[in-house]
């Protein structure tokens, strides 16, 4: 835990988002369905949800808890204010709202904040802070809600894993460094802006297999496939990741800010275990370049990326499934 | 020296970090060979649309005007007049500016003499020639050559007004080291910068560095966007201004040319957090004293 000069509230501070409504030019105006673009559960807002695509600006509603009674009680904070924050690292965005309290001082403050779609590739963080005069200086972070909310630019879903994008293509027509590729079944590329996996339309039946709604056989391969090529993506982005980290002028590398970040966030947990991410991220480097071992490495990396695509329960789903298979021939 | 490019097609393109690194031999990094521009314009993706944004030539001419004007001597000397005509030339959207794709066609099919000339790093120490760093052509926003110029443009700029720009390009060490905190991408915190560097409060590439890491330390406790509130911006100027590029002249080469209309930065806000980071770049200046003289 971070240690702070000042006082800070001990209460969550919580926020929701309550409402989205979208405006383009002219008469455009659309009321996301909630319930399809929102999820509070995830705390995610899937903007690609609207009806119509002409818009420009979506305004979310939002409402915020905060701990009224402990920021009464102990009296160390005034002139209270709590703000909601949207961030995207990708554009370098940072729009700030100020939200209002409620009646009553029942800690319930609620506003609206913008999100101007020229602005952002695909998903914004969306914070609450709350800031107030302590000890004569005025702006302190008294408090912050645990875990942002994600506001996704084009997802149909609201969901915060991004699903993970198949297409196929022919690697014998296509473009020149699929055609040197031409006898591979698929491809991971993470040079862009989401991993994409593309599978070649040239190799006999493969196809057909992924998007089976065949025998339980070849449904079965065909989930076995799709888990193996998702851990090949993961692998495959996170040594992207690694590859394209930034290092500070102290040697302190540096998160990737778009999904590179996220995904090494939540992969080095099982590759360097029992240390905090700051530190794992840092140990990966090294190795990388060559201080330590970085085939040593590989395993623990092939491991994360294997359990992150469920490659064992898969596996464990079709092994069964081929044991029965073979009962019912016999039976 | 590497030259440019033989093959200039009509419009600009999208090259792809695996396409791009087919391309970046050691021959190119090294300034000895060119980028083969038949083969790279085979496998990169025309923008699509007839907007007159995608001119390659509008590009291409500007960087012509660069190396004719600054091409004999210092090359950081250019950044400062490059990156706002470059912002003006390329009217993007953020969103649109955050594809590394686009820039690395720049750095390969468009401009790659630019490339070479601006980050050669001279021979080495035993003679053999220096490698210009493969991030100048694909690397990160703050690192490649010309994303890191548009990206500065963009976000120290004054609404309409580049002058600030100008002279945060004008000082290396607030050039390369600000893109990369998120602290500026609050328009008083970028002003207020810029501000200090104007009224000498600091200067050299230390002094810089010191007001840099001091003001984003103090971040994290402290909310700048309560302390001096930026306006709201509703995107519509920015929209504007994409959609005059169709009938826009090249920019003025001796005067700055004009940005998107948008409202300026709050100067009430700016001199409320100049006046303060100047006091937190004092006490750091203070303590390290002290903390050497104690030694």
């Amino acid at each position: 835990m971070r240690a702070y000069p000042y006082p800070r509230l001990t209460g969550a501070v919580t926020a929701r988002v309550t409402a989205v409504r979208l405006r383009g030019a002219g008469e455009c105006r659309e009321v996301l369905d909630y319930v399809k673009a929102c999820s509070a559960i995830e705390q995610v807002v899937a903007l690609g949800t609207a009806e119509r695509d002409d818009w420009h600006t979506a305004c979310l509603s939002l409402s915020a808890t905060v701990p009224a009674r402990e920021i009464r009680n102990k009296g160390h904070w005034s002139d209270v204010s709590v703000v909601a924050v949207l961030t995207d690292g990708a554009t370098n965005v940072r729009t700030v709202a100020r939200l209002e309290p409620g009646a009553g001082g029942s800690g319930e403050w609620t506003g609206e904040i913008e999100l101007n779609r020229d602005q952002h590739l695909d998903r914004a963080s969306l914070a609450v802070h709350v800031v107030a005069t302590v000890g004569g200086v005025p702006g302190r972070v008294i408090a912050s809600m645990e875990r942002d909310w994600v506001v996704d630019v084009t997802a149909e879903a609201p969901s915060r894993d991004q699903e993970l994008d198949v297409t196929s293509v022919s690697f014998g027509r296509g473009a020149e460094w699929l055609r040197e590729l031409r006898d591979a079944p698929w491809v991971v590329d993470t040079s862009g802006r989401l991993p994409t996996v593309r599978l070649n339309s040239d190799f006999e039946g493969l196809v057909a297999l992924m998007e089976s709604e065949g025998t339980p056989t070849e449904k079965a391969v065909a989930e076995v496939l799709r888990a193996h090529m998702c851990a090949e993506v993961w692998a495959a982005v996170f040594h992207t990741a690694i590859g394209d980290i930034e290092i500070e002028e102290d040697g302190t590398p540096q998160f990737p800010p778009d999904w590179r970040g996220a995904v090494l966030r939540e992969m080095l947990p099982d590759v360097v275990p029992t240390r905090s991410l700051e530190d794992a991220l840092r140990e990966v480097h090294r190795r990388r370049v060559g201080e330590g071992s970085w085939a040593d490495l590989q395993p623990r990396i092939h491991y994360a990326a294997a359990r992150r695509a469920k490659v064992p329960q898969a596996l464990a789903a079709t092994v069964r499934g081929i044991e029965r298979l073979d009962q019912e021939t016999h039976a | 020296m590497t030259s440019r490019p033989e093959y200039l097609p009509e419009r600009l393109a999208l090259l792809s970090g695996a396409q791009a690194a087919d391309f970046l031999s050691a021959g190119l990094l090294e300034g000895r060979e060119d980028v083969p521009s038949i083969a790279l314009n085979k496998v990169a993706e025309p923008l699509s649309g007839d907007e007159a944004r995608w001119l390659l030539h509008r590009v291409r001419d500007l960087v012509d005007d660069a190396l004719a004007m600054f091409g004999g001597g210092r090359p950081t000397v250019a950044d400062a007049w490059l990156a706002p005509r470059l912002h003006d030339t390329l009217r993007l959207t953020r969103a649109e500016a955050a594809d590394k794709g686009l820039w690395a066609y720049l750095a390969l099919g468009v401009a790659p003499d630019y490339v070479v000339w601006r980050h050669a790093p001279g021979p080495n120490p035993d003679g053999s020639p220096g490698s210009v760093a493969r991030d100048r052509f694909v690397g990160t926003l703050d690192k490649q050559t010309f994303a890191r110029l548009w990206w500065a443009a963009e976000l120290f700029r004054d609404g309409v007004d580049y002058r600030p720009a100008e002279v945060a390009c004008g000082n290396q060490e607030m050039f390369n080291s600000a893109l990369r905190l998120d602290i500026i991408d609050h328009r008083p915190t970028a002003q207020a910068f810029i501000s200090l560097i104007e009224s000498g409060t600091v200067g050299t590439g230390r002094e810089v560095n010191a007001l840099l890491a001091a003001a984003n330390a103090a971040a994290a406790t402290l909310m700048y966007d309560v302390i001096a509130p930026d306006v709201e911006r509703d995107g519509g100027a920015v929209r504007e201004w994409i959609a005059a590029a169709e009938s826009a002249i090249p920019p003025p080469r001796h005067r700055l040319p004009e940005g998107p209309a948008e409202e300026r930065v709050p100067e009430e806000s700016v001199r409320k957090l100049a006046a303060h980071f100047g006091e937190l770049f004092r006490e750091g200046r203070v303590r390290g004293r002290t903390s050497r003289e104690n030694e």
